[in-house]
């Protein structure tokens, strides 16, 4: 099997505000580039295949699956992670109300349901349970939190709910 | 206090005291771990079932970018066997030799710079194969049999003179498909030696066998090996072997002299750490006109590896669950050329309730007997066989009030009697018992000066809430405020514990607790008895009490003094004690597990077959609840899993014996907007087998769930499944 040759790029990429100047091969997902260039190791590698949703990210405020974006196609864009969702040491309205209502048991997951969560409230998807739970259903928790999670999303959003 | 109170059943809701730290993102997990230098390491797979190795070339790989080693089993050293453990037999290693038996088996582990160099690399192994042919149906008349594999099997009074005898007879049989664990957290090993000392930090459930393991594998002593896992994302039973990839990235780190990382991919989440073996059940059930029982015969079979051993005691539990004079048990299984089998969330026990309270409905509608009151005509008041009262049971107050809250008064009998619009309504509804389980536990506490208590021992957190409760309980037993107690586990240098698993890691970890706060109150009293300035001198421990931090006598609580006084007088930086606990199942009583009854509503699409689930209600006596939101978070998470189990889940073999769907792309696992609202509520009283009065919570939330479905679609079909999952196709 040939194995396609890829080279080290420059990218310069905008984590949390802040650059980061990083060299690296043009494979690497932007996950990767967190996980193992940065030590950032709060967005969580479930699948790899974009399937589970636990590398969520902001990219320019959108969710993404980070698993299936190139580091290399992130220059000059801004990345938010679960690490630049609140001032050091103070939680996001998001991740009190995950930890209020036990949106999450191993945490492996939160990460991702979390950013999602805030993506979620910014694209006004959170007008009903019906809606939080499908637009949710790309996060898998196999602990089986989602009955919190949207406990959680609907608090912040002031739905109401059930 | 050193005594639980046991006023209070259902602890404060206190949030989970590692919440913070999660929802942060900063919550160490084994795969975030990371060394300066550390190397990364690949699988290698096989890609067929059955036959040897018959070459196999590494040369493209050893020069690859970035290589530092390609293992396979014509370069690796002798390793000594790995020990027996409560499940018995360790995982079979596969680089012992050229021998394959079962697609997916490791065959090679490429260690190189970068996750990405180790991955590339891997792929340009060429290996050649002599294959043979592989065994992988459940029902091949080839495949070898073993009967009665644990010494489970059982029986007592007369089966057949008890179903000759019974007016009614139901004789079914039960299949469930193979299904995969798949917690999020892909398993991960990172390894280190500093000299002949190695550490590992490993997504286990049971750091103290896993230690034992590597010592033995390595011929190292115990206090050598260190196993860390603070952290764990999800196991659900995956986490309780030793797994051959955790050995072979130790042994790699050892040959490259460099820290490794090895974390499997979401494929090899399916071949390598277990999985819910398939299932066949055959069930006989002879009752009376009045639906009382007379007769139970239940037979399960599950699969197996060839070479390999499994604990699944689908059948273990059926002599105890109803007053039923005569009972037989057997169990089989059937070796085939899979990835072997593990536990999976309540192993054996969730396949064996779906079986038996499916059967216990079909008598229901032969003998026209409402369901829940066919189940309390036969509810064993004390324990069947032995005759023993049960330690605690409040299987009634579940079905009766998990009933009421539920609705069932409007449920009317009929098959598809309920309707709304397009919509077939089915209610249906399950009992389920999960069986006592407690194993020796140590734990360490020390108070210290600043008057805050540092807990620690052995054990881990895979979300259940170990952290949380341990703090709730050492708290309250210690007369702290829940801020003033720090939990530390996940570490084998700590003092042993189980695993966590079979529901029984907090009754024993408790108890130890409970031990060693007794222990630490003497400790305290024993500190001041020569001491004139205190006013608990001379006093036992039974006269005086502990109330935020302060002990003081109980008939003049204005007479005490603080934890931190007593070590600041004496010039004691700390006081540090042990406690310990053995299984001690109680003299003159029935060890009871947790009990349930779970309720669902489904609704079925007439003309599509589709199946949503509207709601479920679970009632379900766990003893004293030590906290109320992690424990309704333990029974409906698990209600998820059944959920899964019932309608989605399902681990395919081809042909060749690849599993067709290792993706989370292909196999379902329920998502969010597959789970309706989950109500949950705790009945019953503090279990007397313990002083702490808990029962382990951890399976029996999906015990049931999966029958409950199926009762419901029969209500709301007519059409009796048989067969998990129910998929659309077999409501059409």
């Amino acid at each position: 099997m040939e194995i396609m040759r890829s080279s080290d790029v420059d990218v310069e990429l905008t984590i949390n505000g802040h650059k980061r100047e990083l060299r690296l091969d043009s494979s690497v997902t932007l996950l990767d580039a967190l996980r193992e260039h940065l030590d950032m190791t709060g967005t969580k590698k479930g699948c790899d295949q974009g399937a589970c949703g636990a590398c969520t990210v902001l990219l320019d405020g959108r969710r993404v699956v980070s698993c299936l974006v190139l580091a290399a196609q992130c220059g000059g864009r801004e990345v938010t992670t679960i690490e630049g969702l609140a001032p050091d040491g103070a939680l996001h309205p998001v991740q009190q109300a995950f930890v209020r209502h036990d949106g999450l048991q191993c945490g492996f997951c939160t990460a991702g349901q979390i950013v999602s969560a805030v993506a979620l409230l910014d694209e006004g998807r959170t007008g009903s349970d019906e809606e939080i739970r499908e637009f949710m259903s790309g996060n898998l928790c196999r602990c089986g939190a989602y009955p919190n999670i949207l406990a959680a999303i609907r608090e912040v959003a002031g739905t109401g709910g059930e | 206090m050193t005594a639980v109170t046991g006023s209070q059943l259902v602890g404060d809701p206190v949030d989970r005291v590692d919440g913070p730290l999660k929802v942060r993102g900063a919550a160490p997990y084994p795969s975030d771990v990371r060394y300066p230098g550390m190397a990364y390491a690949a699988l290698v797979q096989s890609t067929i079932a059955a036959g040897t190795i018959s070459s196999i070339d590494t040369a493209e790989a050893e020069a690859a970018p970035g290589v530092l080693a390609v293992l396979t089993h014509e370069n690796i050293p002798d390793l000594a066997e790995a020990p027996l453990t409560a499940l018995g037999s360790p995982p079979r290693f596969p680089l012992q030799d050229d021998r394959i038996v079962h697609h997916g088996q490791h065959v090679a582990l490429v260690v190189a710079g970068t996750s990405g160099q180790a991955a590339a690399a891997a792929r340009l192994i060429r290996i050649g194969y002599q294959e043979t042919p592989a065994i992988l149906d459940i029902a091949d008349p080839d495949a070898p049999v073993v009967t009665n594999p644990w010494g489970l099997e059982s029986e007592r009074g007369d089966v057949a003179a008890g179903l000759a005898s019974a007016d009614v007879v139901c004789d079914e049989t039960f299949t469930i498909a193979a299904e995969t664990n798949n917690p999020l957290g892909l398993f991960a090993t990172v390894a280190r030696w500093d000299g002949d000392r190695l550490v590992v930090h490993d997504s286990t459930q049971w750091p103290m066998m896993e230690r034992r393991t590597l010592a033995d594998v390595f011929g190292i002593p115990e206090d050598d090996v260190r196993v860390l896992v603070p952290y764990l994302g999800g196991a659900f039973g995956a986490g309780l072997r030793t797994w051959p990839h955790t050995i072979l990235t130790a042994l790699a780190a050892r040959i490259v002299n460099r820290p490794v990382k090895l974390v499997l991919t979401r494929p090899q989440m399916f071949t390598s750490v277990g999985h819910r073996p398939e299932t066949v059940q055959r069930v006989r059930l002879g009752a009376t006109r009045e639906g009382r029982l007379v007769a139970l015969d239940h037979e399960g079979t599950s699969t197996i590896g060839t070479e390999e051993a499994n604990l699944e005691p689908i059948t273990m539990g059926t002599p105890s669950l109803y007053a039923c004079p005569n009972v037989a048990t057997h169990d089989r299984q059937v070796r085939l050329n899979i990835p072997n089998p593990g536990p999976m969330r309540a192993p054996g026990t969730a396949q064996g309730n779906f079986a038996i309270e499916s059967a216990l409905d079909e008598l229901s509608y032969a003998v026209g007997v409402d369901p829940i009151e066919l189940r309390l005509r036969n509810h064993a008041e004390v324990q069947p066989g032995s005759g023993l009262p049960w330690s605690s049971n409040a299987l009634r107050e579940c079905y009766l009030v998990g009933a009421d809250r539920f609705g069932w008064a409007e449920r009317s009998a009929e098959p598809r009697s309920m309707r709304d619009g397009t919509e077939l309504v089915g209610y249906g509804m399950a009992g389920a018992a999960y069986h006592w389980y407690q194993t020796p536990c140590r734990v360490r506490i020390s108070i210290g000066r600043d008057g805050t208590a540092h807990v620690r021992s052995a054990a881990t957190d895979l979300g259940t809430g170990t952290y949380t409760v341990t703090t709730q309980l050492a708290a309250e037993l210690l007369g702290l405020d829940v801020g003033r107690v720090r939990v530390e586990i996940g570490d084998s240098d700590l003092p042993p514990a189980p695993q966590s698993g079979g529901s029984g890691l907090m009754i024993s970890l408790g108890n130890a607790v409970h031990d060693a706060a007794a222990t630490m109150l003497q400790a305290f009293i024993d500190a001041v008895a020569g001491d004139e300035a205190s006013p608990l001198r001379g006093r036992r421990p039974n006269e005086v009490a502990v109330h935020e931090g302060r002990i003081h006598l109980v008939a003049d609580p204005s007479a005490g003094e603080t934890y931190a006084e007593i070590l600041a007088r004496h010039g004691l930086d700390e006081i540090t004690v042990d406690g310990e606990v053995q299984p001690q199942p109680p003299a003159g009583m029935a060890p009871a597990g947790a009990f349930a009854a779970h309720f669902v509503e489904v609704r079925v699409d007439e003309d599509l077959g589709l199946l949503r689930i509207a709601r479920v209600v679970s009632a379900v006596d766990g003893g004293r609840i030590l906290n109320e939101k992690t424990a309704r978070s333990q029974i409906t998470g698990a209600t998820v899993m059944g959920i899964g189990m019932a309608m989605l889940e399902e681990t395919v073999f081809d042909p060749s014996g690849r599993i067709a769907n290792a993706t989370f792309g292909d196999y379902l696992i329920p998502v969010n907007a597959d789970v309706p609202t989950l109500d949950a509520v705790f009945v019953g009283e503090p279990d007397k087998s313990t002083p702490i009065g808990i029962k382990g919570l951890g399976e029996v939330g999906i015990v049931g769930v999966p029958a409950a479905i199926a009762n419901a679609v029969h209500h709301a079909t007519g059409r009796r499944i048989r067969s998990l999952p129910i998929t659309m196709d077999r409501l059409l």
